[in-house]
């Protein structure tokens, strides 16, 4: 397109969205939420996704020894399990061992244990177990098995959280793209009702332009580009909009739940979730633009 | 040669079939025509079928030697940037100053923003609106409109000038003004034909007369004989 032309569609376009300023700025609004709703689910899945990755990769199967196993019986019992193939690590904690360190995790709060004596909790083989046998089938085998050990009394390990956080991370997947889905139609269909205004708005500058001898592309180019800016300005929005929520949310509302989260590192979205939304409230911009164009500009 | 040649054109709208019927005849370039009838002959219609806002029913429109009858998109947009066209209810943008509506017709055709100020500043000034560029069409008379109408018209210089009762809105002395106008045009070379019920104008200018009657083509009046109804 020549540079006359460039100049000609912008200026249009610029006169454009100072005549309809609120009715451009109201849609940009609308899509904004519709983008926000879509990013906060990109959002709360990934930060759940790294927190359960964080909790899996801390998957343990406990194996409390009976009373009578010596340390040279434990030491060969720990050397036997970690030979096993989904063992990352296994460590023997004895009975001295896991007291003092039971005693560390309650701190200040240490005194809720005198009068007890120190033997009261049992040795223990703690095993990691290597990623890719974290599942739920796989701890439960791996369990199995430990149990089955002459020399150990009980083995403990978790047995349905795994899986009730697997179908927690389908449900977050299928909302985000069906609340998404939804909320992207409407905001198309916004984007469509506006772009249709603006050219209502526009009737007799169309049909003059028209009779002048202007191009097709040149009398419909501003409308797409409308439809596009206010995509664009409606991800810019709905990303302020998302990183506000963010801070406040990290700031004050998890405050509370700072043990179960201490540690964690809560993330805003990514430079590649970003770019995402972005491009998102540009398709959704273009596309009802040209929806409408196509319908309402014979 | 001939500037336009209708070859037994028809358009007619339903249900009864009103419009132009079986219309035969050419202008020559350099031409001054009026096309002249009461209200309701055709007049407007065949105009329209000259510039293509409307396709033909039947026949053929030749205009500058191209045949016009089926041209549409680009090829349409490039044709009628060939053309002036007028209008009785002037046709211009009310948001936009007098300037930008004669500008308007030249950014179209690709001419630098500072080349299609300079024209149209130049004709708003030939056609004595100087003073008047900067004003929106809501604050100028009807006569000052159609002049600002007519400069638009001019910008990108026509080869043919197509108006359609371009007097019907204005005082008998603005219209006047804008029939003197046109001769002027023509005078310089353009081929111009006025669409008028007016006939007060007819015997004052001189220029070939169309006589249209209920659609059909019903008498010639003029030098050149090249008509055939």
């Amino acid at each position: 397109m020549k540079s006359v032309y460039v100049l000609f569609v912008a200026g249009r376009v610029g006169r454009s969205l100072r005549e309809l300023f609120w009715t451009h700025l109201l849609t940009a609004g609308v899509m904004a939420m519709t983008l926000s709703v879509f990013g906060g689910f990109l959002m709360i899945q990934g930060n759940v996704g790294r927190l359960v990755q964080g909790w899996s990769d801390q998957v343990q199967v406990f194996a409390y020894l009976k009373d009578g196993v010596d340390a040279a019986a434990a030491e060969a019992m720990r050397s036997r399990v970690a030979a096993y193939p989904e063992v990352k690590a296994v460590r023997y904690v004895s009975r001295e061992r896991a007291w003092d360190e039971f005693r560390k995790t309650l701190g200040s709060q240490s005194g809720i244990l005198e009068g007890l004596e120190p033997d009261v909790l049992p040795a223990s083989l703690d095993v990691e177990v290597r990623s890719g046998h974290r599942s739920r089938e796989a701890v439960l085998s791996l369990a199995r098995r430990m149990a089955a050990l002459e020399g150990v009394q009980e083995v403990e390990y978790p047995e349905t959280w795994l899986e009730k956080v697997r179908l927690l991370m389908i449900g977050i997947e299928w909302l985000k793209w069906l609340l998404g889905g939804f909320l992207f139609l409407v905001a198309f269909l916004i984007v469509g009702s506006t772009i249709k205004l603006a050219i209502v708005a526009r009737q007799d500058e169309i049909e003059i332009m028209q009779l002048v001898g202007a191009a097709d592309g040149l009398i419909k180019a501003p409308f797409v580009i409308e439809g596009m800016i206010q995509g664009l300005v409606g991800a810019a929005l709905a990303l302020a909009l998302l990183r506000g929520a963010f801070s406040l949310l990290t700031a004050e509302l998890l405050a509370p739940f700072g043990a179960l989260v201490a540690g964690r590192q809560f993330a805003f979205l990514g430079a590649g979730e970003c770019a995402l939304l972005v491009l998102m409230g540009w398709l959704l911009g273009a596309a009802g633009s040209m929806l409408s164009v196509k319908r309402h500009l014979a | 040669m001939s500037m336009i040649r209708l070859h037994k054109v028809s358009k007619l709208y339903p249900p009864d079939d009103t419009g132009v019927r079986d219309v035969t005849f050419e202008v020559e370039d350099g031409e001054f025509l009026f096309l002249c009838g009461p209200s309701g002959a055709g007049k407007t219609t065949l105009l329209r079928l000259l510039f293509r806002a409307e396709p033909v029913t039947e026949g053929q429109v030749i205009v500058s030697g191209r045949n016009i009858t089926r041209l549409k998109g680009d090829g349409l947009a490039a044709f009628r940037r060939r053309l002036g066209l007028v209008f009785q209810d002037f046709k211009l943008i009310p948001r936009m100053t007098a300037l930008e509506n004669v500008a308007l017709a030249a950014d179209v055709t690709g001419v630098s923003w500072r080349e299609s100020r300079r024209k149209a500043f130049r004709l708003l000034a030939e056609l004595g609106l100087k003073d008047k560029y900067g004003a929106l069409p809501p604050a100028l008379s009807g006569g000052e409109q159609q002049r600002v109408a007519i400069a638009r018209a001019l910008v990108n210089d026509p080869e043919l000038v197509l108006a359609d009762e371009p007097t019907g809105n204005l005082d008998p002395e603005m219209a006047e003004e804008t029939m003197r106008l046109f001769a002027r045009i023509h005078r310089q070379g353009t081929t111009v034909l006025i669409a008028t019920h007016d006939h007060r104008f007819l015997q004052r200018f001189d220029g070939r007369v169309l006589l249209m009657r209920q659609g059909r083509l019903a008498g010639v009046h003029g030098a050149v004989p090249a008509v055939s109804a």
